[in-house]
Protein backbone atom coordinates (compact mmCIF):
# COMPACT_ATOMS: atom_id res chain seq x y z
CA UNK A 1 0.00 0.00 0.00
CA UNK A 2 1.21 3.27 -0.63
CA UNK A 3 0.13 6.78 0.95
CA UNK A 4 1.26 10.05 -0.31
CA UNK A 5 1.14 13.09 1.67
CA UNK A 6 0.36 16.14 -0.34
CA UNK A 7 0.87 19.82 -0.13
CA UNK A 8 1.09 22.94 -2.94
CA UNK A 9 4.81 22.63 -3.50
CA UNK A 10 5.17 19.26 -2.33
CA UNK A 11 8.10 20.64 -0.02
CA UNK A 12 7.14 21.62 3.22
CA UNK A 13 4.19 20.83 4.77
CA UNK A 14 3.71 17.14 3.20
CA UNK A 15 7.12 16.49 4.46
CA UNK A 16 6.07 17.05 8.02
CA UNK A 17 2.78 14.87 7.43
CA UNK A 18 4.42 12.48 5.94
CA UNK A 19 7.10 11.92 8.96
CA UNK A 20 4.24 12.23 11.34
CA UNK A 21 2.55 9.39 9.06
CA UNK A 22 5.66 7.16 9.51
CA UNK A 23 6.24 7.98 13.15
CA UNK A 24 2.99 6.57 13.85
CA UNK A 25 3.30 3.35 11.76
CA UNK A 26 6.19 2.67 13.41
CA UNK A 27 4.70 3.08 16.52
CA UNK A 28 2.00 0.40 16.05
CA UNK A 29 4.03 -2.06 14.31
CA UNK A 30 3.22 -1.19 10.79
CA UNK A 31 5.60 -2.58 8.33
CA UNK A 32 5.08 -2.53 4.13
CA UNK A 33 3.71 0.52 3.78
CA UNK A 34 5.22 3.06 1.49
CA UNK A 35 4.60 7.04 2.58
CA UNK A 36 6.17 9.68 0.16
CA UNK A 37 5.28 13.86 -0.26
CA UNK A 38 4.71 15.35 -2.99
CA UNK A 39 3.00 18.73 -4.49
CA UNK A 40 0.04 19.48 -5.62
CA UNK A 41 0.33 19.67 -9.41
CA UNK A 42 1.53 16.90 -10.53
CA UNK A 43 -0.32 14.27 -8.78
CA UNK A 44 -2.97 11.76 -9.70
CA UNK A 45 -4.97 9.38 -8.47
CA UNK A 46 -3.03 6.21 -9.47
CA UNK A 47 0.26 7.97 -7.69
CA UNK A 48 -1.08 6.84 -4.09
CA UNK A 49 -3.73 4.15 -2.57
CA UNK A 50 -4.77 7.12 0.13
CA UNK A 51 -3.44 10.59 0.06
CA UNK A 52 -3.67 13.24 3.04
CA UNK A 53 -3.52 16.69 2.94
CA UNK A 54 -5.04 19.55 5.04
CA UNK A 55 -8.46 20.14 4.31
CA UNK A 56 -9.14 23.34 2.37
CA UNK A 57 -6.50 21.85 -0.21
CA UNK A 58 -8.56 18.58 -0.31
CA UNK A 59 -11.63 20.57 -1.27
CA UNK A 60 -9.88 22.65 -3.69
CA UNK A 61 -6.63 21.51 -5.78
CA UNK A 62 -6.97 17.85 -5.23
CA UNK A 63 -10.25 17.50 -5.88
CA UNK A 64 -10.03 15.83 -8.85
CA UNK A 65 -8.02 12.36 -6.31
CA UNK A 66 -11.89 11.42 -5.76
CA UNK A 67 -13.06 11.59 -2.11
CA UNK A 68 -12.85 8.15 -1.28
CA UNK A 69 -8.63 8.04 -1.64
CA UNK A 70 -8.54 11.49 0.23
CA UNK A 71 -8.03 11.93 3.63
CA UNK A 72 -8.62 15.58 4.69
CA UNK A 73 -6.82 17.01 7.81
CA UNK A 74 -7.99 19.87 10.08
CA UNK A 75 -4.24 20.43 11.44
CA UNK A 76 -1.30 19.03 10.05
CA UNK A 77 0.90 19.01 13.70
CA UNK A 78 -1.64 17.14 15.57
CA UNK A 79 -0.79 13.63 16.19
CA UNK A 80 -4.15 12.27 17.78
CA UNK A 81 -6.02 13.65 14.98
CA UNK A 82 -3.56 11.69 12.29
CA UNK A 83 -3.13 8.73 14.32
CA UNK A 84 -7.85 8.38 14.26
CA UNK A 85 -7.47 8.64 10.49
CA UNK A 86 -4.90 6.82 9.59
CA UNK A 87 -6.13 3.74 11.65
CA UNK A 88 -9.61 4.27 9.84
CA UNK A 89 -7.20 3.90 6.94
CA UNK A 90 -5.78 0.65 8.08
CA UNK A 91 -9.21 -0.37 9.21
CA UNK A 92 -10.82 -0.14 5.66
CA UNK A 93 -7.70 -2.11 4.26
CA UNK A 94 -7.39 -4.72 6.92
CA UNK A 95 -4.41 -3.87 8.00
CA UNK A 96 -3.67 -5.22 11.54
CA UNK A 97 -2.14 -2.21 13.84
CA UNK A 98 -1.38 -1.99 17.99
CA UNK B 1 15.53 19.55 19.09
CA UNK B 2 18.82 17.38 17.74
CA UNK B 3 17.94 15.14 14.81
CA UNK B 4 19.27 11.80 14.10
CA UNK B 5 21.86 13.26 11.65
CA UNK B 6 22.91 15.97 14.40
CA UNK B 7 21.14 18.71 12.96
CA UNK B 8 19.55 21.44 14.79
CA UNK B 9 16.90 23.97 14.36
CA UNK B 10 18.49 27.19 15.44
CA UNK B 11 21.03 26.58 12.56
CA UNK B 12 18.55 27.57 10.13
CA UNK B 13 16.28 28.99 12.10
CA UNK B 14 19.12 31.68 13.80
CA UNK B 15 18.01 33.87 16.46
CA UNK B 16 17.99 37.20 13.80
CA UNK B 17 15.79 35.38 11.61
CA UNK B 18 13.11 35.64 14.60
CA UNK B 19 10.55 38.49 15.59
CA UNK B 20 7.82 39.49 17.94
CA UNK B 21 5.96 41.93 17.16
CA UNK B 22 3.59 43.51 19.88
CA UNK B 23 0.28 45.61 18.58
CA UNK B 24 1.18 44.08 15.18
CA UNK B 25 -1.07 46.35 12.57
CA UNK B 26 -1.39 45.02 9.60
CA UNK B 27 -3.42 41.72 7.88
CA UNK B 28 -1.95 38.07 6.75
CA UNK B 29 -0.03 39.18 3.93
CA UNK B 30 1.90 41.69 5.38
CA UNK B 31 2.22 39.21 8.62
CA UNK B 32 4.24 36.75 5.65
CA UNK B 33 5.81 39.79 4.35
CA UNK B 34 7.04 41.01 7.79
CA UNK B 35 8.09 37.13 8.79
CA UNK B 36 10.17 36.87 5.49
CA UNK B 37 11.91 40.33 5.92
CA UNK B 38 15.38 38.86 8.00
CA UNK B 39 15.62 36.23 5.12
CA UNK B 40 15.00 39.19 2.30
CA UNK B 41 17.69 41.05 3.93
CA UNK B 42 20.24 38.57 4.16
CA UNK B 43 19.75 37.85 0.59
CA UNK B 44 18.55 34.00 1.31
CA UNK B 45 15.46 35.24 -0.53
CA UNK B 46 14.35 37.40 -3.36
CA UNK B 47 11.20 39.14 -3.43
CA UNK B 48 9.73 37.27 -5.72
CA UNK B 49 9.82 34.69 -3.30
CA UNK B 50 7.41 36.52 -0.45
CA UNK B 51 5.22 37.61 -3.78
CA UNK B 52 5.11 33.92 -4.40
CA UNK B 53 4.25 32.24 -0.86
CA UNK B 54 0.91 35.02 -0.45
CA UNK B 55 -0.15 34.00 -4.35
CA UNK B 56 -0.11 30.29 -3.60
CA UNK B 57 -2.49 30.90 -0.31
CA UNK B 58 -4.53 32.79 -2.75
CA UNK B 59 -4.99 30.53 -5.19
CA UNK B 60 -5.21 27.25 -3.25
CA UNK B 61 -6.29 28.53 0.02
CA UNK B 62 -5.29 29.11 3.65
CA UNK B 63 -4.06 25.18 3.63
CA UNK B 64 -0.83 26.48 5.68
CA UNK B 65 -2.65 27.15 8.56
CA UNK B 66 -1.15 23.44 9.85
CA UNK B 67 -1.96 24.04 13.46
CA UNK B 68 -4.50 25.96 15.85
CA UNK B 69 -2.75 29.60 15.56
CA UNK B 70 0.31 27.98 13.69
CA UNK B 71 1.22 29.02 9.90
CA UNK B 72 4.25 27.32 7.47
CA UNK B 73 4.44 29.25 4.41
CA UNK B 74 6.53 28.05 2.02
CA UNK B 75 6.59 28.40 -1.99
CA UNK B 76 8.87 26.59 -4.79
CA UNK B 77 12.86 26.82 -5.06
CA UNK B 78 12.64 28.31 -8.22
CA UNK B 79 10.48 31.22 -6.90
CA UNK B 80 13.35 33.39 -5.63
CA UNK B 81 15.64 31.26 -2.97
CA UNK B 82 19.31 31.65 -3.00
CA UNK B 83 20.01 30.37 0.12
CA UNK B 84 17.80 27.72 2.16
CA UNK B 85 16.38 29.40 5.73
CA UNK B 86 13.54 29.58 7.83
CA UNK B 87 12.33 32.40 9.83
CA UNK B 88 9.59 32.99 12.66
CA UNK B 89 7.26 35.66 13.41
CA UNK B 90 5.26 36.06 16.76
CA UNK B 91 2.39 38.48 16.65
CA UNK B 92 0.10 40.29 19.05
CA UNK B 93 -2.45 39.78 18.25
CA UNK B 94 -3.06 37.33 16.08
CA UNK B 95 -3.96 37.55 12.47
CA UNK B 96 -6.46 36.26 10.53
CA UNK B 97 -5.09 33.89 7.63
CA UNK B 98 -7.55 35.21 5.14
CA UNK B 99 -9.18 36.80 6.55
CA UNK B 100 -10.76 34.13 8.26
CA UNK B 101 -12.04 35.02 12.16
CA UNK B 102 -11.41 31.13 12.29
CA UNK B 103 -7.85 31.21 11.19
CA UNK B 104 -6.02 33.38 13.62
CA UNK B 105 -2.33 32.74 13.50
CA UNK B 106 -0.19 33.85 16.19
CA UNK B 107 2.71 31.85 15.04
CA UNK B 108 3.95 32.63 11.12
CA UNK B 109 6.99 30.15 10.02
CA UNK B 110 8.57 30.82 6.65
CA UNK B 111 10.90 28.09 4.80
CA UNK B 112 12.50 28.92 2.16
CA UNK B 113 14.07 25.60 0.77
CA UNK B 114 16.55 25.96 -2.15
CA UNK B 115 16.30 23.01 -3.86
CA UNK B 116 14.01 19.36 -2.68
CA UNK B 117 16.15 17.70 -0.57
CA UNK B 118 18.53 19.83 1.63
CA UNK B 119 15.97 21.15 3.81
CA UNK B 120 13.78 18.09 4.95
CA UNK B 121 16.47 17.38 8.20
CA UNK B 122 15.21 21.12 9.61
CA UNK B 123 11.72 20.19 8.75
CA UNK B 124 11.81 17.05 10.45
CA UNK B 125 13.31 18.95 13.62
CA UNK B 126 10.62 21.77 13.12
CA UNK B 127 8.14 18.72 12.67
CA UNK B 128 9.20 17.07 15.65
CA UNK B 129 9.37 20.89 17.51
CA UNK B 130 5.56 21.38 16.61
CA UNK B 131 4.25 17.97 17.41
CA UNK B 132 5.64 19.13 20.72
CA UNK B 133 2.63 19.07 23.35
CA UNK B 134 4.58 21.01 26.00
CA UNK B 135 6.96 23.34 23.60
CA UNK B 136 3.90 24.98 21.53
CA UNK B 137 2.09 26.60 24.10
CA UNK B 138 5.88 27.81 25.31
CA UNK B 139 6.18 28.83 21.91
CA UNK B 140 2.27 30.61 21.96
CA UNK B 141 2.91 31.95 25.35
CA UNK B 142 6.36 33.82 24.45
CA UNK B 143 6.39 37.65 24.66
CA UNK B 144 9.74 38.20 22.83
CA UNK B 145 12.37 37.29 20.00
CA UNK B 146 14.92 36.19 22.36
CA UNK B 147 12.21 34.17 24.44
CA UNK B 148 11.21 32.35 21.59
CA UNK B 149 15.16 31.67 20.70
CA UNK B 150 15.27 29.94 24.07
CA UNK B 151 12.48 27.73 23.92
CA UNK B 152 14.35 26.92 20.50
CA UNK B 153 17.80 25.94 22.65
CA UNK B 154 16.33 24.46 25.36
CA UNK B 155 14.29 21.99 23.51
CA UNK B 156 17.60 21.16 21.69
CA UNK B 157 19.28 20.58 25.02
CA UNK B 158 15.90 18.51 26.06
CA UNK B 159 16.35 16.41 23.32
Amino acid sequence: MKIMAVCTSGLGSSFMVQMNIQNILSSEGVTDINVDHTGAGGVSPNDADYFFAEKSLADGALKNLGEDKIVKLDSLIDKNELTDKLNVVLDDCGIAHS
Amino acid sequence: MITKNGIVLTDVLTSDHIQYIDRFKGNWEQAIATASSPLLQDNSIDQNYIDSMIDVVKKNGPYINIGTNIALAHSRPEAGVNKMGMALLSVNPEVNLCDDKERPIKLWFVLAASDNDSHLDYMAALASLLGDDSAVPMLLQAKSAPELYDILVKMKEGN
